[in-house]
């Protein structure tokens, strides 16, 4: 059996939905140390709503998938989490639904787009340590490797690689978007929960890539 | 933490479940969406008022509902915005002829759920607005902030517009005053100890016994700086100073005072410090109308309180003595 553009994306939602759940407390602790520690928690309770939902979703394609992944995470997740997650895979739906096959180029447009409506829905811009900080490097890791030729695990894996660095990195920042901005530069000297809560995802989704 | 809760995923319902639980005859709850709203909601004579930030500010925004209030509130998890699609379903079964105004606190969060809520709404042709409320002015550099907080103040953009709407006004009508009373509302807080989310279980932030936070958010955001604690009267100074040179307030002015508990502050310390500010302000020639003192926008059980004035003209007088039947008992 050959696996599927829409048992890859199943694929990758549901790793995403069981490490956030996973990491709820995690989640918290980083975003607890400049910002008010309920990240893990709405992210969580978002996404068990989804795995709830999961066997009466429509899952014949991976745009109307995506798209009630989307629907659920919005209108279950609080703060400012919900609105940015759900955005983020409304965005990813609609390029799905552009392209009956996938691709890497593909999966590249999807997180260009879901950036990009971030920025609109939040105001972020790059550098004010958000998780985009992690994802547009993410995203150009990608698109290097894909031309380059190389398997979807090894993409996976250097995409992991280039996220977790790009996390990490946001200790230098400070933060000029979300509750964490008003702590100017105290926030500075800790990660943005936000793009390590991205790149934990990541890692995980690289580590049980499901074929070479 | 110890805290009175069972599981801390349904301390927010069970506190909804018992607000409705002492409020038969004028609130009803909507387990599915957080919703308190009035039991004679919704009114074709009214404009809908909604509103609902995070939980943990008891009594706003769940206990200010009722007549001559909120309509509705349907807050999200301690500290967090509602999901839209609370906002989205509580505007929906609320709607009147006249339309709905959403009363929204500055907060990156509740700025996003309401306004994809509004979008929603105006999608299917319901008539809705928002309105923004943001009086903290601890809040100095809001260029990449999404700028100032909406904090105690906001209880007097509560009552003004909901004092408006029982009236009869126009949703434009409404709006206009809600933006009016946020024009001229100051608050700044000041921290004594922090406050442990139910969910979070251990404090968002730990002070020394000498330590206060100058300028607190009421989810624990750092204010303008960590200092020495210092005497009642040189505390009343520094607030004051903040909130009166920032709108200004002038001599000659007339305002509501209030001192706000946030939480874990008796009110002994409280009217101490209402009396002080009320001292300060005649010699500034600023003439107090009207005092509010107590507990009007919390932070779960923070030490610690906030000074809001309110500048007020014949317009606003008329409107924040309206009575209003809402859930916090008086006797």
């Amino acid at each position: 059996m050959t696996t599927t553009d829409q048992d890859y994306v199943e694929y990758v939602i549901r790793t995403a939905a069981e490490t956030a759940i996973a990491n709820e407390d995690y989640f918290c602790q980083l975003d607890s140390v400049v910002g008010d520690g309920d990240f893990g928690y709405s992210l969580a309770r978002g996404f068990e709503r989804l795995l709830e939902q999961w066997d009466e979703i429509d899952r014949s394609n991976p745009a109307a998938f995506i798209q009630k992944t989307a629907m659920i995470l919005t209108s279950r997740i609080g703060g400012s989490s919900g609105p940015i997650w759900g955005t983020a895979f409304m965005r990813a739906s609609a390029v799905a639904r552009k392209h009956p096959e996938f691709t890497a180029q593909t999966v590249v447009e999807m997180i260009r787009s879901a950036i990009e409506g971030i920025q609109a829905r939040g105001g972020a811009e790059l550098g004010d340590k958000t998780l985009l900080d992690a994802l547009a490097p993410m995203a150009d890791a990608i698109e290097e490797r894909a031309q380059s030729g190389a398997s979807g695990r090894e993409i996976a894996e250097h995409a992991a690689a280039v996220c977790s660095e790009a996390a990490d990195a946001t200790k230098e920042l400070m933060a000029r978007r979300g509750r964490a901005s008003y702590t100017s530069e105290r926030s500075i000297g800790s990660v943005d929960a936000g793009a390590k809560g991205v790149s934990v995802i990541v890692d995980e989704i690289a580590k049980n890539w499901p074929n070479p | 933490m110890k805290k009175f809760m069972n599981d801390p995923k349904n301390f927010v319902p069970e506190m909804l479940d018992g607000i409705a639980r002492a409020n038969p005859d004028t609130l009803k709850y909507v387990p599915d969406y957080n919703l308190i709203m009035r039991a004679d909601a919704p009114s074709n004579d009214r404009v809908t008022i909604l509103q609902g930030s995070g939980s943990g500010h008891e009594p706003a925004h769940v206990m200010t509902v009722g007549k001559g209030m909120l309509t509705g509130a349907c807050p999200g998890d301690v500290f967090a915005a509602p999901p839209m699609d609370y906002v989205y379903e509580s505007a929906k079964l609320l709607n009147s002829d006249k339309g709905v105004l959403l009363l929204v606190n500055n907060y990156t969060g509740d700025r996003m759920a309401w306004e994809m809520a509004k979008e929603a709404l105006e999608a299917e042709d319901i008539k809705v607005d928002i309105a923004y409320v943001n009086d903290d002015v601890a809040v100095q550099d809001s260029t990449y902030t999404v700028g100032r907080r909406g904090v105690a103040g906001n209880f007097f953009v509560m009552k003004a517009a909901g004092a408006l709407a029982e009236k009869g006004a126009s949703l434009e009508e409404v709006k206009a005053i809600a933006e009016k009373v946020n024009s001229v509302i100051r608050t700044m807080g000041i921290a004594l100890s922090g406050t442990t989310p139910p969910a979070k279980g251990e404090p968002i932030f730990t002070l020394a016994d000498d330590e206060m936070e100058v300028g607190v958010g009421i989810h624990g955001e750092p204010g303008r700086r960590r200092d020495k604690m210092k005497s009642a009267d040189e505390i009343v100074d520094e607030l004051l100073e903040a909130v009166v040179s920032d709108l200004p307030f002038e001599s000659g002015d007339e305002v509501a005072l209030m001192i706000n508990g946030l939480g874990g502050t008796p009110i002994s310390e409280q009217y101490l410090l209402y009396g002080i500010a009320h001292r300060k302000l005649a010699e500034k020639g600023i003439k107090v109308w009207r005092s509010y003192v107590g507990e009007y926008c919390t932070s779960l059980e923070m030490a610690g309180v906030s000074l809001t004035l309110c500048r007020v003209d014949d317009e606003l007088k008329e409107l924040l003595v309206e009575p209003a039947e809402i859930a916090i008992r008086t006797f």
